[in-house]
């Protein structure tokens, strides 16, 4: 079942004078359950076409259409709305509020559900054990480490049980070691509830924890990976080596 | 781009973020002119002749003078901080600190001197409105005239350029201490860094409210006989100012957060948006403003106590003036009294004439007071009070050996509570009368100067009055014992008939009163009071706004970020602006609420003093100043709104 459907979609910046084209005519279709990565080096338009997707920014032109909702005519209080209940957000500066506990930060996106406390009590503590951040529920988030920022804010984007998760360089600000523990939570939640995650990334490491990677170059799709049945060592090579053709740049001889 | 291009940039966009400081600063300035103005205004000598009115706005001014160079050194502050990024490029790029020192003095000089020529102008023109406010409530009958006085001119220059001089040394000394790299990160290192609530917190928070609240207490037992020696009073006076400060300043440093944490605990981390907004962001907020709104609390706790009784004088000047004055005019001789009745007389004024004798005897009346006498150096066994007959008063029968005492004010009630009944005594020269007191009846029957300023009058049987007069004493005899009272049939021709009055000429010495004159010589005096405090108040109040709005625009600015988080989320502009909302509420609320409750009590523990109305002035006064208050909680609610706009 397709959850995600982007079709023809354009972005641009600026006037009409000094017109810049981030997105050119791409197209993009997403299945329920899926963990996909978009790569690309930096301006290559990934940011920018993960923001359309999860209707931060506006397309200039084409169609998006979420669970067969067509998100690009939405006003401005229907899509927060929709945020709101079908979308969740993980970013690279966490976006924790500082004046919030942790569960305060992860219960946020539940006090605008009606859903009881207790339950909402029960998928706090189901979220939070599951990430691993359980025990520090009631520190602020100074005072807690960069990995364990993230999987707060990894926790609040699951909790509502949102369709499509958006996950902007997770591991953009990770140690190693956090990143994989991180990206390790995320691809079992991607298997436990079977939540849809797009992810831009412009590390390997990372995308090789999902299960496609879309290349993007110049506001177009330049190619896609799939990892099927291989191991992630492989993909992770695969993914390099297709990096590599797309990170060079042409010389004219 | 050149300097000079610089300088205008940073200037045109200052002039958008800092409207209100602009305005504050024309608003100070031209005030302040005004003030100036008025003290040299030769219209004011008119009101000088009953009163000092330039020293008094002299005072003001000074005072003014003060409220205004701290607000705007402390504006400045604010102000500077904020640009230390723009002040830490323009070093990286090269620029020596003097040149950056002195791209800023120009800035500031443009922007000062242009709105302090806007205030001057400003303030001259409504220098005649208050003029003309001046003599309305001090109501004198004369003439405003527009008048540019020159040397209301050089001083205020003189008096502001002073304090941008003062304000450059700053600017100076912070760019001179600053390095680049410290300059970057000032905003950072400014505000807030969140912490657990801890136990010492808790500690911090409830003693601050046990001092407010005992505070409250020993004020409103001040002057009910609890404190009786000048020296106790002068101790609680200072304790209840101690502790209510000190108890203001700690309850913003630990109470507001500890109350609030409570809440949020009880919420157990099901937190809603607007309490995301509110709650979490003020409880930490307050604590670092702590001494800054101890202070705004304080000063607007005095500014709306010190209006209130000003503003109670004033209204309680008539019912001040029928007790001392009991009648429209009144007289102790006869030949005066002649004098002005022939007067309204010949002027067609039909007037009623009341004489009553009056007696002075000694009295004991220790049996119906309540009140602790030894420290009041009273003896109420031997008290000297005004005796009159029943037949004197109209409407009024007291039996042989009884007793009604007529007249008190509710000073007196607060320092001699009367019983209900008892048994007294009064003394003639060589014998003592026994007399059963009946109760006391408000109002005043005989005037202040046999009353000794507010005494009850005895009234008694026409045979005790005979007996007491057969064998008075002569020692404690007041040069009068003839009371001559006139009443007007018709009020309407009391105006002319003061004139008359005031016509006659009587000194002080001849004891013949005015009600109206008396009444009015109390408005002359309070009025010039209550103008003063009043436009001192009203500059406290824009320039303490303004400090706290200044304080929320920071705030916004460094919590956009958080709003940009929120938006992304999925929670609307709504959602976020109503969160503010209730922010603002607390953020201009708590002090305004802190500050009114302590001129409550204030008021309530000393208004008797000062006049005989308290609820309708104070009232008036708490209403008009939370009101003025809250526009510029108002305007912080338009600025995040912008900042919300902005935020995604």
């Amino acid at each position: 079942m397709t959850i995600l459907e982007a079709t023809k979609i354009y972005k641009t910046y600026g006037n009409k004078f000094n017109k810049q084209e981030v997105l050119k005519g791409l197209d993009l279709s997403i299945e329920k359950g899926e963990f996909v990565s978009i790569m690309g080096a930096s301006g290559s338009g990934k940011t920018t076409l993960l923001n359309v997707l999860s209707s931060i920014d506006k397309v200039s032109q084409g169609s998006i259409q979420i669970e067969g909702k067509e998100i690009t005519r939405m006003k401005e209080k229907q899509l927060a709305e929709f945020r709101k209940t079908h979308l969740g957000f993980i970013f690279q500066e966490y976006n924790l509020l500082d004046t919030l506990t942790v569960k305060e930060n992860i219960l946020l996106p539940l006090t605008i559900t009606n859903m009881s406390k207790k339950d909402a009590e029960q998928r706090f503590t189901e979220a939070a054990q599951d990430l691993g951040i359980y025990e520090i529920k009631d520190k602020y988030p100074n005072e807690i480490s960069g990995g364990q920022k993230q999987r707060t804010s990894a926790a609040r984007a699951f909790i509502h049980q949102p369709s499509i998760i958006f996950a902007d360089e997770p591991t953009g600000a990770l140690d190693s070691k956090s990143a994989s523990d991180l990206l390790n939570k995320l691809s079992q939640l991607n298997q436990k509830h079977h939540a849809t995650i797009i992810m831009v990334t412009h590390d390997p490491v990372a995308a090789s924890f999902s299960s496609r990677v879309i290349f993007i170059k110049d506001g177009q799709i330049y190619t896609q990976l799939n990892k099927g049945e291989e191991p992630r060592q492989t993909f992770f090579k695969d993914v390099m080596k297709t990096q590599g053709v797309l990170g060079g740049v042409q010389y004219e001889h | 781009m050149s300097i000079k291009q610089l300088i205008f940039r940073n200037l045109k966009k200052n002039l958008k973020n800092y409207y209100l400081y602009v305005f504050a600063l024309i608003f100070s300035v031209s005030l302040y002119f005004a003030f100036v103005t008025l003290q040299y205004d030769p219209a004011l000598d008119k009101a000088e002749s009953s009163m000092k009115g330039a020293a008094g706005i002299r005072t003001a001014s000074i005072l003014l003078v003060a409220i205004v160079s701290i607000f705007l050194l402390y504006a400045n502050t604010i102000f500077i901080k904020r640009r230390g990024k723009e002040i830490g490029l323009f070093q990286l790029i090269g620029m020596t600190k003097s040149r950056i020192f002195r791209i800023l003095s120009a800035e500031n000089f443009i922007l000062y001197f242009g709105s302090l020529l806007i205030g001057i102008l400003i303030g001259f023109s409504v220098s005649k409105l208050m003029i003309m406010i001046l003599f309305k409530v001090t109501q004198i009958n004369a003439i405003a005239t527009l008048h540019f006085s020159s040397h209301a001119f050089i001083q205020t220059l003189i008096v502001f350029a002073v304090i941008y001089l003062f304000i450059m040394l700053m600017n100076y000394i912070f760019i001179k201490r600053q390095s680049i790299l410290a300059l970057f990160r000032v905003l950072s290192t400014a505000e807030l860094s969140v912490k657990k609530t801890s136990v010492w917190e808790i500690i911090i928070g409830s003693a601050g409210i046990v001092l407010i609240l005992s505070g409250y207490y020993v004020s409103s037992k001040l002057f009910s006989g609890d404190f009786t020696t000048m020296k106790d009073l002068f101790l609680a006076m200072i304790f209840i100012l101690v502790s209510v400060i000190i108890g203001t300043y700690l309850f913003y440093k630990g109470s507001v957060s500890f109350i609030f944490n409570i809440i949020r605990k009880r919420k157990n981390g099901y937190l809603t948006i607007h309490e995301v907004l509110s709650l979490s962001s003020i409880m930490f907020r307050m604590k670092s403003n702590a001494m800054l709104l101890t202070i705004i609390t304080t000063v607007s706790a005095l500014a709306i106590g010190l209006l209130s009784l000003s503003y109670i004088s004033y209204y309680s000047a008539e019912q001040g003036a029928k007790n001392n004055v009991a009648g429209d005019f009144s007289f102790t001789n006869e030949t005066d009294a002649a004098r002005f009745t022939k007067s309204l007389t010949a002027e067609g004024i039909d007037f009623h004439e009341r004489k009553i004798e009056v007696l002075q005897a000694e009295a004991n009346i220790k049996n119906i007071l309540d009140a602790n006498f030894e420290e009041l150096q009273l003896d109420p066994k031997k008290m000297n009070i005004p005796v009159i007959s029943e037949e004197a008063v109209k409407n009024i029968n007291v039996p042989p050996g009884e007793t009604v005492f007529a007249g008190y004010s509710d000073l007196l009630q607060k320092f001699m509570a009367f019983k209900d009944s008892g048994k007294i005594e009064i003394k003639s020269k060589s014998q003592a009368i026994p007399l059963t007191y009946l109760g006391l009846r408000k109002e005043f029957v005989i005037s202040g100067y046999f009353t000794n300023g507010g005494q009850p009058a005895a009234i008694v049987d026409q045979s005790d009055y005979e007996r007491l007069q057969k064998d008075v004493d002569p020692e404690i005899q007041k040069k009068s014992s003839l009371f001559i009272g006139i009443d007007l049939k018709k009020q309407a021709q009391l105006e002319k008939a003061n004139q008359l009055f005031q016509n006659l000429h009587f000194t002080d010495r001849d004891m013949a009163e005015s009600r109206l004159e008396i009444s009015n010589r109390q408005k002359q005096l309070m009025g010039l009071v209550m103008f003063i405090v009043g436009f001192l108040g009203l500059t406290f109040l824009v320039t303490s706004g303004c400090i706290l709005y200044f304080k929320q625009m920071g705030e916004s600015e460094e919590e956009k970020p958080n709003y940009t988080i929120l938006r992304k989320l999925g929670f609307t502009q709504w959602d976020l602006l109503k969160g503010i909302r209730g922010k603002q509420l607390f953020s201009f609320g708590i002090p305004l609420a802190v500050g009114l409750a302590h001129s409550y009590f204030a008021v309530q523990s000393g208004w008797f003093l000062f006049g005989t109305e308290v609820w309708a002035p104070m009232i008036i006064v708490m209403v008009l100043y939370a009101a003025l208050y809250s526009i510029f909680g108002i305007l912080s609610v338009l600025y995040y709104k912008k900042i919300i706009r902005e935020a995604l």
